[in-house]
């Protein structure tokens, strides 16, 4: 079966930086991938390549088996590709409402906005109750659960995440989590950037650890606990 | 040893979000200190109410006893903070030879437009031999000529380390000098860095995310996490802290425990 | 009491009265705001563009005979949206990595090119001496007084209805359109407007089309408001428009609104109360005669000085921006020594040949030339330092040469000092001025310290400039010959060729001087800041310091060239020499050739001066032709201003000019020749003099220099 998304031999960087050397990570259809490693590792600037905010300069990425190198952005996403960026990332002059609806217009015509809009509600609730507050009054968890329902409610073929839990509190990591699981149900291959490790490998069955812009090490989610804390700790510290 | 440096309860917030809450930090002199901590943790926020980029709200930045928390920063430079930076600033145009001059005459305080006019600004036999000895403490000797342009993002650090040695800086801080770099890479600076502080004496405050160069290249470790220091000490009693795993790693120590069980 | 409510009355009609050119800036302000955020351009051609839909419509409607509509739908919603759709797809789309000053710089070389091209277009020529036609007939002279306490003109009532419905409709397209809430998108985040599947390119093409109309319909609009229709007029709204957009920082829509609204009141405001305070206190009414019109330029240069938080980044606002690269340098690879050689023989042997022709064989005409070419040299190595050595960019190097030139004439006419002791103190009082203004605005930086220029420039030229202390008063605003021709001991320098000697050997030693700074430490020092201005300062490099010294030296000689031209033409002909156009198209012109250079001033200076006529007129090629010129010359002088300032578009990719670049590739072959045999000669030794293009780090590289210890 064709891998939903694709990074082969990857180098990546931001004029001189280099942040990539030459990774390689593969999410099939429907399944899902952890991406893990220190800070500075360059999990950020996989996430990047794969919805093609970054162009790498060299490797390939692959979407669904199509090569979509060097292509605009805004073309990863139509090919499917979802992208929660790290950090407050939402319209912040924009209300909740028009933030949904910019991400909506495309997918589901005007037609099938509103439906689109009180599905994104039904998810997230707190939302609906908001729905025209502007976004950058809202709280750090409120806004990555905009950021999500703009990802989510048109379950997308990839969905790239980054940094999840960053700045919030547990109890809505745990409510993003639950989220994430439902749409993983549906069928949406999953990359998932994380520095907390616990949520991300609950949730999925592949864990690609990163170090220095390299792979350190892949395998299932169930060997990679030990190893992250041998690899990332251990050997440093002793 | 002296204390060289020291800040104490720094305190900065940035539109009511509060970066740094009582950030207390302290260097003796010709020391090796990490400070580390997660995305966020308010590491260059400290770094440049050190620097004097920034003004913080509370809290004092001594350097021998001596409170620097009202100069400028190139006011601090020339007390003896030498810097290096995270995305790396070098002059363009300029050859390699001509950053450290540059430093070099700074340094002197002989710049004056009367001398240039007169045609005798430039800099002298003394100025570069000094220049050239730095150049070949840090193996550039070669390049020397180059602009750097050419150089890579590796050699590029290594002329900022060169360009801070010209002000004869008491305390380096070194801003992340790994990022873009490979693993070799990283060694390799670590290790002519290294070579470099033994022969010159200054201290480093090393800022980085990279835990193993930490590790192998510092003494002591200060751990920042949501603004405060959670952790200092001796680096390796640090890396083995279970509060700085949690920082770094959430919980991974439950699900650790759960797949041993 | 009665004072009180007359004071009420007053206040409200002023009110009136400012909204309706208010509503005027505040469409200019959206606009601006619009591409600004949508592009990162700041668009200093908004106001050329507004001057080219005016003109259109002028020209549509009085030479071909148009009515109203067919004329309005040509230049405002035909010409106005396919020119800013021009200028993003052909020029500013390829530019987006580039730094803000250097679309700034390609910018202001549009608004330079742009009217003349129009003119050699169209045949346009400027209208003096009557009032532009506006929408409606009569527009000035019929008035409605709805309220009873200030009568609106009907221009000014369809101002007011255009605007507003301009900015309702510009409302409602946001609110309910989805080009609408893509185009806000994209003025947060180009990044996640992309993420969500949009296409922020075309986005960003519709933001241009879109401000350009509203570019052209302020012009249209604002047209009757003066009583010429001229280029220059219409770069009052750019500057307009940039305070009001600085008021909103740049990044808000609304705030600008309210800032084009605002600023229009105010002005208001201030026209009536001023003549009031003045009454009381009469040291006020120098200012009130002449701070009136230039209300716009103080508040710019107030707003951007005194309100710190506009300097902060807006960039900061896009939550990706850390994806982009940073900008590529400013600058290219160094220049070989092998090139300064040759340039500096080649250029002393072809003035040598230039100088016995002119003295020997020119006419009083040809003299005449060459001493204002020289002179003009001798400015723009102002601009070399300011620019080319220090990295800003000043656009208010015209005012510096015009202190000197009015210090001349001032002393030489009031105290009969002597004219050459008068140019000297012309430019120690320009370097005073250059370094006072350099205390306020170079902590701004990049492109806000160009704008605060621009903005010192039209002060000057407004406030200043009418005190007679300063320009002379209305009697002489300089007309005849009021400056003398100097004499120098032996020689009376009233004789042209003479003082043309005088001028070349002043010419020469401040060339000497330039080079001499530029390598000593304060160049050195100046360098350093151009590259990397937080590295300087972490050396101990005073960045202040160094800027007001670069300003001063800069000014200095700015100062020195302008009291040398009012000698040479003995008047200061402020309007032709000195306005804040005309220096515009200086930094245009020294960009385009070379800013690094000393040469590169001089063939700017040349390039000013003869360009028109050698190449233009066809002078030059009349002479290798001996008289037959082909049928097309001779060439509107216009075309000056378009080639160099579509020239300029080049700043971008090549910082250190076109000329230079061409003649670093030229000589690259012979360098590396060069270099090659040196290396032969002593192996070992290499040296890099023909660093053409930097290869490309090379990883293998680094580990090996890193591992050397």
């Amino acid at each position: 079966m064709t891998p939903a998304l694709e990074l082969l031999n990857v180098e990546a960087g931001y004029g001189p930086f280099r942040a990539l050397f030459g990774v390689t990570i593969s999410v099939p259809a429907g399944g899902a991938v952890a991406l893990l490693g220190a800070n500075g590792a360059g999990k950020t600037t996989v996430a990047r390549v794969a919805s093609g905010l970054l162009e790498p300069s060299a490797g390939s990425v692959l979407v669904d088996g199509r090569d979509l190198t060097g292509e605009r952005t805004f073309r990863f996403a139509r090919a499917g590709v979802a992208h929660a960026p790290e950090g407050r990332s939402v319209f912040a002059t924009f209300t909740v409402e028009e933030n949904l609806t910019l991400s909506f217009q495309r997918l589901l015509g005007s037609d099938g906005l509103d439906d689109g809009l009180e599905r994104a509600y039904s998810i997230f609730p707190r939302l609906g109750e908001r729905r025209r507050q502007v976004a950058g009054t809202l709280s750090g968890g409120e806004q990555r659960m905009l950021s999500m329902a703009r990802v989510l409610v048109e379950a997308p073929s990839v969905l790239v995440a980054d940094e999840l839990s960053l700045g919030l509190a547990p109890i809505v990591t745990d409510e993003i989590y639950a989220t994430l699981e439902a749409i993983r149900a549906s069928g949406t291959a999953m990359l998932i950037v994380e520095q907390h490790v616990g949520h991300a490998l609950a949730l999925c069955e592949h864990v690609v650890l990163l170090d220095k812009g390299t792979v350190a090490w892949e395998g299932p989610a169930d060997e990679a606990a030990d190893v992250v804390v041998s690899r990332l700790f251990e050997k440093s510290g002793g | 040893m002296s204390v060289l440096f020291e800040a104490t309860g720094i305190q900065k917030a940035f539109s009511g979000i509060r970066a740094l809450e009582d950030v207390s930090l302290k260097v003796e002199a010709g020391e090796r200190v990490g400070l580390i901590g997660p995305n966020g943790a308010g590491k260059t926020t400290f770094f440049n109410c050190v620097l004097g980029v920034l003004r913080p709200d509370a809290g004092q930045v001594l350097l021998d006893g001596e409170d620097i928390g009202g100069l400028p920063v190139h006011r601090r430079a020339r007390r003896g903070i030498g810097r290096t930076f995270q995305r790396i600033e070098l002059f363009s145009d300029m050859s390699v030879r001509e950053h450290l001059l540059l430093a070099e005459r700074v340094r002197r305080g002989e710049g004056s437009l009367l001398r240039d006019l007169f045609g005798r600004g430039g800099p002298n036999a003394d100025e570069r031999r000094r220049c050239d000895e730095v150049l070949e403490l840090l193996g550039l000797g070669d390049l020397a000529d180059e602009p750097v342009e050419a150089l890579s993002l590796g050699q590029g650090r290594l002329v900022e380390v060169g360009r801070a040695l010209m002000t004869e800086p008491r305390l380096l801080l070194a801003d992340e000098p790994s990022s873009g770099l490979d693993r070799g890479e990283t060694d390799a600076l670590a290790t002519t860095l290294r070579q470099v502080q033994g022969e010159r004496g200054f201290a480093i405050l090393l800022v980085e995310h990279d835990v193993e160069l930490v590790a192998s290249f510092t003494e002591r470790t200060y751990v920042l996490d949501f603004g405060h220091v959670i952790a200092e000490g001796s680096t390796a009693e640090v890396m083995s802290d279970e509060l700085v795993r949690h920082a770094y790693f959430g919980d991974i120590g439950n699900i650790d425990s759960e797949s041993r069980s | 009491m009665v004072l009180a409510a007359g004071t009420g009355t007053d206040v409200v009609r002023a009110i009136l009265q400012g909204t309706p050119p208010g509503a005027v800036y505040a469409l200019v302000a959206l606009g601006f705001v619009l591409t600004y955020k949508t592009s990162g351009v700041f668009n200093l051609a908004f106001g050329a563009q507004a001057f080219v839909s005016a003109a259109m419509f002028f020209q549509a409607r009085v030479e071909w005979g148009w009515s109203t509509v067919p004329a309005l739908v040509l230049a405002v919603f035909v010409l106005a949206p396919l020119t800013g759709l021009l200028m993003e797809r052909l020029i500013f789309r390829h530019l987006r990595t580039a730094s803000a000053v250097s679309k700034l710089v390609v910018a202001i070389g549009l608004s330079v090119a742009l009217p003349s091209l129009f003119e050699t277009l169209t045949g346009f020529a400027g209208v003096a001496g009557r009032t532009p036609e506006g929408l409606v007939p009569d527009g000035a002279t019929v008035f409605y007084d709805p309220l009873g306490v200030y009568p609106f003109s009907r221009d000014e009532l369809v101002a007011l209805g255009v605007a507003v419905v301009g900015m309702l409709g510009l409302g409602a397209l946001f609110r309910f359109s989805s080009i609408g809430l893509a185009m806000r998108a994209v003025v947060e985040s180009p990044r996640m407007t992309e993420l969500a599947g949009i296409d922020a390119d075309r986005v960003s093409s519709v933001a241009w089309m879109l401000s350009s109309f509203f570019a052209g319909m302020a012009g249209v609009l604002i047209a009757p408001r003066f009583n010429t229709l001229m280029a220059p007029d219409f770069f009052h709204l750019v500057v307009v428009a940039v305070a009001a957009a600085a008021i909103g920082r740049l990044v808000s829509l609304p705030r600008a609104l309210i800032g084009g609204l605002g600023l229009g009141i105010f002005i208001a405001l201030f026209r009536t109360f001023l003549p009031r305070w003045s009454a009381d206190h009469p040291w006020l009414e120098p200012f009130q005669n002449n701070l009136t019109p230039s209300m716009p330029f103080v508040v710019l240069f107030g707003v951007l000085v005194l309100w710190p938080a506009i300097r902060r980044s807006p960039a900061a606002a896009d939550p990706l921006s850390g994806v982009d690269p940073p900008p590529p340098s400013l600058v290219s690879a160094t220049r070989s020594a092998v090139l300064t050689r040759a340039a500096r023989v080649f250029g002393v042997c072809f003035l040598l040949l230039v100088g016995l022709t002119v003295w020997f064989r020119g006419d009083v005409v040809w003299v005449h030339l060459v001493t204002q070419a020289t002179i003009m040299s001798l400015i723009l190595l102002s601009v070399t330092v300011i620019t080319g050595l220090a990295g800003q960019i000043s656009l208010c190097q015209g005012t510096f040469a015009a202190i000197g030139a009015l210090t001349v004439f001032q002393l030489a006419d009031r105290w009969d000092v002597s004219v050459l002791a008068a140019a000297l103190v012309g430019a120690v009082i320009a370097a005073v001025v250059g370094a006072l203004l350099s205390i306020p605005v170079l902590r701004l930086g990049g492109i806000w310290l160009a704008i605060a220029t621009l903005a010192f420039a039209f002060f000057f030229d407004a406030v200043m400039l009418k005190f007679s202390w300063v320009g002379g008063g209305d009697s002489a605003l300089l007309q005849g010959h009021r400056v003398p021709r100097p004499v120098l001991g032996p020689w009376d320098l009233a004789d042209d060729r003479r003082f043309l000697v005088l001028v070349v050997v002043v010419f020469a030693l401040v060339s000497v001087f330039v080079i001499r700074i530029r390598e000593g430490t304060t160049g050195l020092i100046l360098r350093g800041l151009r590259g990397s201005e937080v590295a300087a300062e972490s050396v101990g490099v005073s960045p202040a310091r160094a800027r007001m010294l670069a300003f001063a030296i800069s000014a200095a000689i700015a100062g020195l060239g302008g009291g040398l031209l009012a000698i040479h033409q003995e008047n200061v002909n402020y309007g032709n020499n000195f306005t804040p156009m005309a220096a515009l198209f200086w930094v245009v012109l020294v960009v385009t050739l070379s800013a690094r250079t000393v040469e590169g001033a001089a063939q700017a200076g040349a390039a000013f001066s003869l360009f028109n006529s050698v190449i233009l007129r066809g002078d030059g090629i009349g002479w290798i032709t001996r008289g037959h010129l082909p049928g097309f010359f001779p060439l509107s002088p216009k075309w000056r201003f378009v080639l160099f300032g579509l020239a300029s578009i080049q700043f971008a990719r090549h910082p250190e000019g076109l000329v230079e670049h061409g003649k670093r590739r030229a000589t690259a072959g012979m360098d590396a020749r060069l270099a090659a045999r040196r290396e032969r000669a002593e192996p070992g030794a290499a040296s890099s003099t023909a660093q053409q293009d930097p290869p490309s780090p090379d990883p293998s590289k680094v580990a090996a220099v890193g591992k050397q210890p």
